[in-house]
């Protein structure tokens, strides 16, 4: 009797959690279902009833262009700062990994900082600098700011692929006759090489979608957040579906490569390569 | 023997080709020794097994050959060089790991070509010395294999023609069986000798395992707690353990302490709680009242012997047996409560089986026995 | 050969490195993040606090040392620009929506670990953080056509007759919390996931051995092991969403409707300002009031978390 009641609730209790979880992946998937959906159908306002499929707000995006040259100008920046912040990521992470020294995790810390400052006191502050060197206002002022945001990540994701190595990997390569450059680049970094693409591909996104900082620094060349912000103040356009279609698409892609690359690092803590 | 001494002599018999000298190495963490004033000299195409317990610090010596750690104190010379402040990567003692810490971006050829790729190079030079050292290793087979596919023998051995390629005059080896299975253990412990004897190279071979170092070592360093115990070769170390320490870890040991009674030429009487014992005693004289120890080893104590008087006898009733295969270990307890073993090859027609519980008469020949003196550190005691 | 006279100490023994411990590497591994993070973060932070010090002339920042900016800033508090309003609407929306996200999340991060079968974990999991992975902003746009007066929820509602008139949440700050908590819920789902899912999961076999009944179970042992968790969220949501100022503009509408009133958060309120003035020593100083607020909701929250223990 007292068993049949335990599995009653165990039995309610399964079920409220899937509905819960059913609401919660709505919740979470509505805005971009809505933007895909809405960017291929025919009203201005989307709302219901639906009216018909079209893609002229897609061809809008290409008349237009303004999007798209910001697509275009985040398709450019957000690799190469991605990338710098993860070369530079990588050397540190290594030196972090391999030596100890006093105020090691100070170091460590002091690392992490960039990312807990809120992007919006940061954009503040680099107009600030940039403005006196006269760096701002151009694309390359959003590289450059962008690095200092994406190294945290890169250092803590090269880290924990760092962490899994075994140690004699590097002592046998020492061993063999290698001086520190030549394990470095032959032996740490080929096994580094899953963390690093993980990390770039997450430096990537982050600084895709960055949009404060590069609202004070970009300028006269927005990238593509700031330009849907100024194209949200103006009209409501259904272009911006499109674009956002177009975006989320890309973003999907990286998804899939952070997924096969990222994830096994984080939830399996030591493992073989 | 002081270091000076040693020093002439090396420099009076300039043919003594010692490849390694490691002279008085320590290594302490903050005040906790490690190591303690450890001296061995390897003779160029030796195989030298180092052995002891887990903790004893033979891996950490074998580290601090390679470079790979420190010491507090000492010097390593190695073909007349000092070595001691070398880089890991200068000093040319390659490593076969007990992980194999094989390369697992590269492949079997890859990972073996990787000494030889770090200095200017030719490909078809390269190419022929890794032709050269697949062959003696039978690896011909594997050569574009993913290390992942590799089982655990063919790891070990490519890990080795990895290490040999670059040409060392010692090779250090670090625990290389434990990830193998057992019976793959024995079939390489022949291989390993037979490379070892054709290259005529050094081999330092660390192991915990009484049975590899034995096998195949021209001498056996017995280390234990930091220091080195004993060196000596096999057959030395199993029939004359030098230390109760040694006499307990190798082999199968009766031991039994007591007090000198009565001295002889070359014989010692000893009253022991088991009785009283005779024992032949080599390096010093023992003094009337010292205390002692006399081993006995397991396989030279018989049991039951009306016809074949024995000078040493014992009485102890049988609590247990334990199947070898081809030998039966008993073991006994005495009146005082101590227990003996006894080991006996076992022929498939032993009708007379023996039941627990009854009291048997031991004996054994002086001849087969050592003498120690007094028991310094409690490692273990058997009890009395 | 000669071997040389050695001399052993039984003392404590000086310590010898080896030649790769002291590798000149480290320093050539450190010095890029080391000399980057130090002039384009450092400096500009430092910058920061001083270019509010400055003053405007002329419409241009002159250097120089002068309270004028904080002066100003302060006897506007609460008339004119009403900064101080504006601040207690940041820390009200952040704080609720910060445990509303806790709030709501958990069970979620619950469900994954304790409900869905192991081999559909991952897979689900990658797909709660997908929204991480697509433009924030983008988003708030499809929130915005969802939310309107005349957009997909409202149409919903009213055609399912629940409601007559249409729900105003945009231009509230239940708008720019629904736009937050967007934000926040894969980043919070992924830690209560990962804290969640390193439950010793013998204790909780303990816990019902010995009778406990599954509520119980939660809240003593649970929700206490989950506690770093909690913590970890909260100050990730707090930082963020005072920093936020997407949310707040385009669902929000720039000054959202809440409880305390008509007021526009803080962060927007600085963006908005720099953007019509582009006044720079003014929006550093209000920058750096930001900046004390935070640390004084860091520094309290440690002090919890200390006092706790």
């Amino acid at each position: 009797m007292g068993a049949q009641r335990k599995s009653g609730l165990d039995l309610g209790l399964a079920i409220s959690g899937w509905i819960y979880l059913l609401l919660g992946f709505i919740f979470l998937m509505l805005p971009i279902v809505t933007l895909i959906a809405f960017s291929f159908e025919e009203a201005r306002f989307p709302t219901l009833p639906w009216t018909g499929w079209t893609l002229r707000w897609y061809q809008d995006l290409l008349t237009d262009g303004r999007l798209l040259q910001a697509l275009g100008r985040s398709l450019i920046v957000s690799p190469m700062a991605a990338a710098a912040a993860t070369a530079i990521g990588f050397l540190a992470a290594y030196a972090l990994n391999r030596f100890d020294f006093r105020g090691k995790n100070l170091l460590s810390a002091l690392f992490i900082v960039p990312i807990l400052v809120p992007p919006l006191i940061l954009g503040v502050a680099f107009l600030g600098l940039l403005s006196r060197l006269n760096l701002q206002g151009q694309l390359l002022s959003v590289f450059l700011t962008h690095i200092v945001i994406l190294m945290p990540t890169a250092i803590a994701l090269v880290g924990l692929r760092l962490a899994q190595m075994p140690k004699d990997l590097e002592e046998a390569a020492w061993n063999l006759g290698a001086n520190e450059w030549q394990a470095l680049h032959r032996v740490i970094l080929p096994w580094a090489m899953p963390g690093i693409a993980g990390a770039w591909l997450l430096a990537f996104t982050f600084s895709f979608d960055e949009f404060i900082i590069a609202w004070f620094v970009s300028g006269f060349e927005p990238t593509l957040p700031v330009s849907i912000y100024t194209f949200l103040g103006a009209n409501l356009n259904p272009s911006l579906n499109a674009i956002g279609t177009i975006v989320f698409s890309i973003s999907v892609l990286l998804l899939i490569g952070v997924e096969l690359l990222l994830l096994p690092l984080v939830l399996k803590p030591a493992s073989t390569p | 023997m002081t270091k000076e001494a040693l020093a002439l002599l090396q420099e009076a018999s300039a043919e003594t080709a010692h490849d390694l000298q490691i002279c008085g190495v320590s290594k302490q963490y903050g005040t906790v020794p490690v190591l303690d004033t450890i001296d061995l000299q390897v003779k160029a195409g030796e195989f030298i097994a180092i052995m002891g317990p887990s903790g004893c610090g033979k891996t950490t010596l074998l580290r601090i050959l390679a470079g790979l750690e420190s010491m507090t104190a000492g010097e390593i010379w190695f073909q007349g060089k000092d070595i001691t402040h070398l880089p890991v990567h200068q000093r040319h003692t390659p490593m076969v790991w007990q992980s194999f810490a094989l390369f697992p971006h590269l492949n079997v050829e890859q990972n073996i070509a990787f000494g030889l790729t770090l200095r200017a190079h030719r490909k078809p030079e390269v190419q022929q010395k890794v032709r050269e050292v697949v062959a003696m290793l039978h690896l011909d087979p594997l050569l574009k294999r993913r290390i992942s596919q590799l089982s655990g023998g063919q790891k070990q051995r490519v890990a080795i023609a990895r290490a040999l390629i670059t040409e060392p005059k010692v090779l250090l080896l670090d625990e290389p069986m434990s990830a193998l299975d057992p019976h793959l253990r024995v079939r390489m412990q022949g291989e390993l000798k037979r490379l070892q004897q054709s290259l005529g190279i050094s081999f330092i071979y660390v192991t915990h395992n009484q049975n590899e170092a034995f096998s195949m070592a021209d001498r056996v360093v017995v280390m234990n707690q930091g220091r080195i115990e004993q060196v000596g070769t096999p057959a030395d170390i199993y029939s004359r353990p030098a230390t109760h320490f040694i006499a307990e870890f190798v082999g199968n040991n009766n031991l039994f302490d007591g007090e000198v009674i009565a001295l002889d030429q070359n014989r010692v009487t000893v009253h022991c709680p088991q009785g009283t014992l005779r024992s032949n005693w080599h390096d010093r004289c023992p003094q009337l009242g010292d205390r002692v120890t006399i081993v006995v080893p397991a396989d030279r104590v018989s049991l039951d012997s009306p016809d074949h008087p024995n000078e040493n006898k014992i009485t102890a009733t049988l609590r247990g047996l334990e199947f070898m295969g081809s030998q039966m270990i008993y073991f006994l307890e005495t009146d005082t409560g101590y227990e003996v073993r006894v080991i006996r090859q076992e022929t498939l027609d032993h009708s007379s089986a023996i039941s627990i519980n009854s009291r048997l008469q031991l004996g054994w020949r002086t001849q087969d026995t050592v003498l120690l003196g007094e028991r310094i550190e409690s490692g273990h005691n058997h009890g009395q | 050969m000669v071997s040389k006279q050695l001399s052993l100490s039984t003392a404590p023994a000086p310590v010898r490195r080896l030649p790769q411990e002291t590798s000149f590497l480290k320093y050539l591994c450190l010095a890029p993040a080391v000399i980057y993070d130090s002039v384009f973060f450092l400096l500009p932070l430092i910058f920061l606090v001083w270019i509010g010090f400055w003053s405007v002339e002329n419409y241009r920042a002159v250097p120089g040392f002068s309270l004028a900016n904080y002066l100003d800033i302060f006897s506007q508090f609460f008339e004119r620009s009403r900064y101080a309003f504006a601040i207690a609407q940041s820390l009200w929306v952040a704080f609720s929506t910060t445990a509303l996200g806790i709030f709501l999340c958990y069970p979620f991060a619950m469900a994954l670990v304790f409900l869905v079968p192991e081999r559909l974990q991952r897979l689900l999991l990658v797909l709660s953080i997908t929204p991480f992975w697509t433009s924030y902003i983008l988003r708030l746009y499809a929130w915005q056509t969802i939310l309107n007066n005349n957009g997909l929820l409202n149409r919903l509602l009213m055609q399912l007759n629940w409601t007559k008139a249409p729900l105003q949440i945009m231009f509230t700050q239940w708008g720019t919390r629904l736009g937050l908590l967007h934000y926040l819920a894969p980043i919070i789902i992924l830690i209560l996931y990962l804290v969640l899912r390193n439950t010793d999961r013998t204790l909780l076999g303990a816990a019902r051995n010995l009778g406990a009944t599954q509520w119980q179970t939660f809240w003593r042992v649970i929700l206490p092991l989950s506690k770093s968790g909690i913590v970890y969220s909260a100050i990730f949501g707090l930082i963020i969403t005072l920093g936020d100022v997407l949310s707040g503009t385009i669902l929000g509408g720039g000054t959202g409707q809440s409880i305390l009133g008509k007021f526009p958060l803080f962060s927007s309120m600085i963006l908005n300002e720099y953007s019509a003035s582009t006044n720079l020593p003014r929006t550093s100083a209000l920058a750096t009031l930001l900046i004390g607020i935070m640390i004084v909701i860091l520094a309290a929250g440690f002090k919890l978390a200390r006092s706790e223990r």
